[in-house]
């Protein structure tokens, strides 16, 4: 019997790989990163510089904190810090958060992102939940005023950076989002037409990670069957309420378009390693997400639903896998 | 429905294009090294010895084995060496070769046995047996004896000819089935003839345009359809074939006979053509040899045997540190170095310049390897499950259906060679089953042991049971006797003291 240490790839696949159109797990990562561009950069129009400091404050934290648990677990630190998934799992964290946050809310919540929901269980391929959720999850349950005052305008940098590191505060400011504030009205018993429609800034983001998607899709970064499944899983539930009762459930058209559901369906639920893997699996997981996302957000206690859809799913996929493997020639 | 299609799959160029497929026949080579050892089976035991003068075609080795065919000399010469030797293995491992010195003059042996040139006035018997005395066997790469897989065929409704040549690179059957149309036509005439198949189908990838007009040129017999399928890697699996050209799937665990079907390689039938009809026994074959470090890749007809040195004195070959690889880029082996002779199953030698190698990172479980596995299998998982040894599981996911394609390894992003996890779990697998049955066998043979002992045990208390009461009944036949003797004496003396009292008184 072979040692591991002897395994090696046949040498049509090494030739092939070096190719400069296959993408790696390196290049898929980055790619992930890229598409993010155009929603991010939608964020930053509406809200301010302020996003890119979250970022940044979040990636530094990643690699610092993935540097160190990879010493204390005695591996090799640069081929893991290079392939770029504690970087994004960062920016999935930093975008997902208020823009004006607390510097040690982005910093906490990679942390416990990268620490509990990574490195923990072996690193990247072994984390069972989406390790940026994970962190949301913690984020939110642990510090809830933090987590929902979003910026109501656009603010300048200085002003922004200031916030963060706690030297001013900007009150006046701040609110609730559009899906948290359609909640509560609806809650105090007003109906949809007074409330009145999609915010333009979410649904310009929501735009932006749309456009980012389609491009995963065309690049075969993602495969369909997740972002198609969850979309549809969200316009089927609420669909379903709004023909209930139009006057007091949103339309589909508002749940699509509002809170973070086309970062969900293109970049949360799609990471491969917490996701379901057979093509049927798929299509049940992200179908599954789009509901409870809705069912959360209606019936939820918490402004958006994106975290808890994607971590309940992820404890579901050993089991989904399991019952939807394909079928083998021959069997 | 036959649909011409499977799931999965790879559409892979050819990483060594060339001009022009030819078949390029070389001279004799001066000493061959023949193998004794045939993939799957025992090893065949010369029957030749040191010094002994051999003639072409002569046996020089056999084995009365269903999985092995029998060795012949493919050069006439001097036998100088039987001793151990490199196998083309990935192992490394030696084994048993017979090495011949030509005399330069390639003497035939007299290989006119069993009159089988005239095939349709034969039993089917005959010529299976001379299939078999020409050791014939699987030439696309599986090297199992081919009289045992066409006996196991026999009452076969449909025969495949399996031209696919699907690892991108190889290009020898193209080759042969250019240089030789006729013979791949009348090999199939007499494999319906021996089979009494119904029709033949001999199938090629739509990417060998001058095989196929050379096959429709001279085929014309209704009973063989020549099936050109899509260009896509492991169209040529056995079972992937099946399924693609009839429709049919071969249950998993069984094999192609079971379901009524003969699947044979081209080269195979053009070498059993050539022993059945020309009297001439396997030691020869079609050899590719390309690779980025060999300028034009060639094929080359040549004596089973020869080194792959002797071989490559043929190309163009750049200097600099090479690897070395057989029987494909997707499925072969690895070899160190070059000190290897050509086997019945080498279809061809790849010489490539050495490249870095890449490092394999964490399965991401992207998915990449579900789409592309044409049993559709869930390559992560079984890697999963591979990598914990957890071979339970990993045979839910059905480890034992994976035909070790390396289309998962080609696509992974991480780099990882999933194939030889597979491998590794299946090698496990094996041991453990066997130690399975060892430990069932030793329990089996301690119970009975500790049965036997027990019956002995009652057996012997039986045995003393009856003794006791042999003696017991001896006793009291004894005790009845002296009961009689004392009664006789006390009579005796009692008569003796009436006696006394009469001579008193």
């Amino acid at each position: 019997m072979r040692l591991w240490s002897e395994l090696t790839l046949p040498k049509l696949i090494i030739w092939k790989k070096m190719q400069a159109n296959f993408l790696n797990t390196n290049q898929i990562m980055r790619q992930v990163i890229y598409a993010l561009v155009l929603g991010v950069g939608a964020q930053i129009y509406f809200f301010g510089l302020s996003v890119l400091i979250q970022i940044l404050l979040g990636c530094i934290t990643a690699v610092a904190a993935e540097a160190i648990f990879l010493r204390l677990r005695g591996q090799t630190i640069k081929p893991s810090i290079s392939d770029g998934s504690a970087v994004l799992t960062a920016i999935l964290l930093a975008i997902s958060i208020p823009s004006i946050a607390p510097w040690w809310v982005i910093v906490l919540g990679v942390l416990f992102a990268i620490i509990f929901g990574k490195q923990i269980f072996g690193g990247l391929g072994n984390n069972p939940f989406n390790p940026a959720m994970l962190g949301y999850a913690f984020l939110l349950i642990s510090y809830p005023l933090q987590m929902t005052q979003w910026p109501s305008e656009f603010i300048s940098i200085t002003h922004a950076s200031e916030t963060i590191f706690g030297l001013s505060s900007i009150d006046g400011l701040t609110g609730a989002t559009k899906l948290d504030y359609v909640k509560t009205q609806l809650m105090m018993g007003a109906s949809i037409k007074e409330i009145g429609s999609i915010s333009v800034s979410q649904l310009w983001i929501n735009i932006g990670f749309l456009v980012g998607g389609i491009y995963l899709l065309f690049r075969r970064v993602i495969l369909w069957q997740i972002p198609i499944s969850l979309l549809s899983g969200v316009v089927a539930m609420s669909s379903i309420l709004f023909l209930m009762d139009s006057n007091h459930y949103a339309s589909s058209i508002f749940h699509l378009l509002s809170g973070a559901t086309m970062l969900a369906a293109f970049f949360i639920a799609t990471d491969p390693v917490s996701a379901s893997t057979t093509p049927l699996g798929r299509i049940i997981y992200g179908f599954l997400i789009g509901i409870l996302i809705v069912i959360i957000r209606v019936y939820g206690g918490y402004p958006d639903a994106v975290a808890f859809a994607v971590l309940l799913l992820n404890i579901t996929v050993p089991l989904i896998d399991f019952y939807t493997q394909p079928k083998v020639l021959g069997k | 429905m036959p649909n011409s299609n499977f799931k999965g799959g790879l559409k892979i160029e050819n990483p060594y294009p060339s001009n022009e497929i030819d078949l390029i026949r070389i001279p004799l080579p001066d000493k061959v090294v023949l193998p004794m050892q045939q993939r799957i089976g025992n090893q065949a035991i010369p029957c030749v010895s040191i010094g002994e003068h051999v003639l072409t075609g002569q046996i020089i080795a056999t084995i009365d084995d269903d999985r092995c065919a029998p060795v012949h000399a493919s050069i006439s010469g001097t036998v100088t060496a039987i001793g151990n030797h490199v196998y083309a293995h990935q192992s490394g491992l030696k084994g048993l070769c017979v090495t011949i010195e030509s005399d330069g003059k390639d003497e035939w042996v007299d290989t006119s046995i069993g009159c089988t040139e005239n095939y349709k006035a034969c039993l089917p018997l005959t010529i299976y047996d001379k299939i078999r005395i020409s050791g014939i066997v699987g030439m696309g790469g599986a090297g199992f004896p081919t009289h045992t897989k066409m006996r196991l065929a026999a009452g076969c409704k449909n025969i495949i000819i399996n031209a696919t040549e699907c690892e991108p690179g190889i290009t020898c059957d193209a080759a042969l089935m250019q240089a030789y149309p006729t013979k791949v036509i009348r090999g199939v005439e007499v494999l319906l003839h021996i089979i009494g198949a119904e029709k033949a189908i001999i199938a090629i990838e739509d990417d060998k345009q001058d095989s196929i007009n050379e096959l429709n040129k001279y085929c014309n017999n209704e009973r063989i359809e020549i099936k050109v399928i899509p260009t896509k890697y492991t169209s040529g699996a056995e079972k992937i074939l099946i399924k693609t050209l009839l429709g049919i799937q071969v249950p998993s665990g069984k094999f192609a006979s079971d379901v009524g079907i003969l699947c044979l390689n081209v080269a195979t039938v053009v070498a059993m053509f050539d022993a059945v009809v020309e009297n001439r026994p396997l030691i020869s074959r079609a050899v590719t040899l390309a690779g980025s470090a060999i300028k034009e890749p060639k094929n080359f007809q040549v004596r089973l045997g020869a080194t792959y040195d002797y071989l490559l004195s043929f190309v163009d070959l750049e200097e600099g540190s090479h690897k070395v690889t057989m029987a494909g880029l997707m499925m072969g082996i690895n070899l160190k170095g070059t000190d290897y002779s050509v086997s019945k199953n080498t279809n061809c030698i790849f010489i490539d310049k050495a490249q870095e190698s890449v490092v394999a990172q964490e399965c991401i479980r992207c998915g990449m390897c579900n789409t592309v596995c044409p049993v559709e299998l869930l390559p992560q998982q079984l890697y999963w499950f591979s990598k914990s040894e957890n071979i339970e599981k990993a045979m839910d996911y059905n480890l034992l259906d994976c035909i070790e394609c390396g289309c998962c390894s080609y696509v992974c992003p991480s780099n990882i060679p999933l194939v030889d996890y597979y491998q590794f779990s299946k090698a496990l697998y094996k041991k453990q089953t066997q130690e399975k049955a060892q430990i069932e066998k030793a329990r089996e043979r301690f119970e009975f042991r500790e049965m036997r002992l027990e019956r002995n045990k009652s057996e012997r208390a039986a045995l003393m049971e009856a003794k006791k009461i042999a003696l017991k009944e001896k006793m009291a036949k004894d005790r009845s006797q002296k009961e009689k003797i004392d009664a006789a004496l006390e009579r005796v003396n009692a008569a003796k003291i009436d006696n006394m009292e009469e001579d008193a008184s």
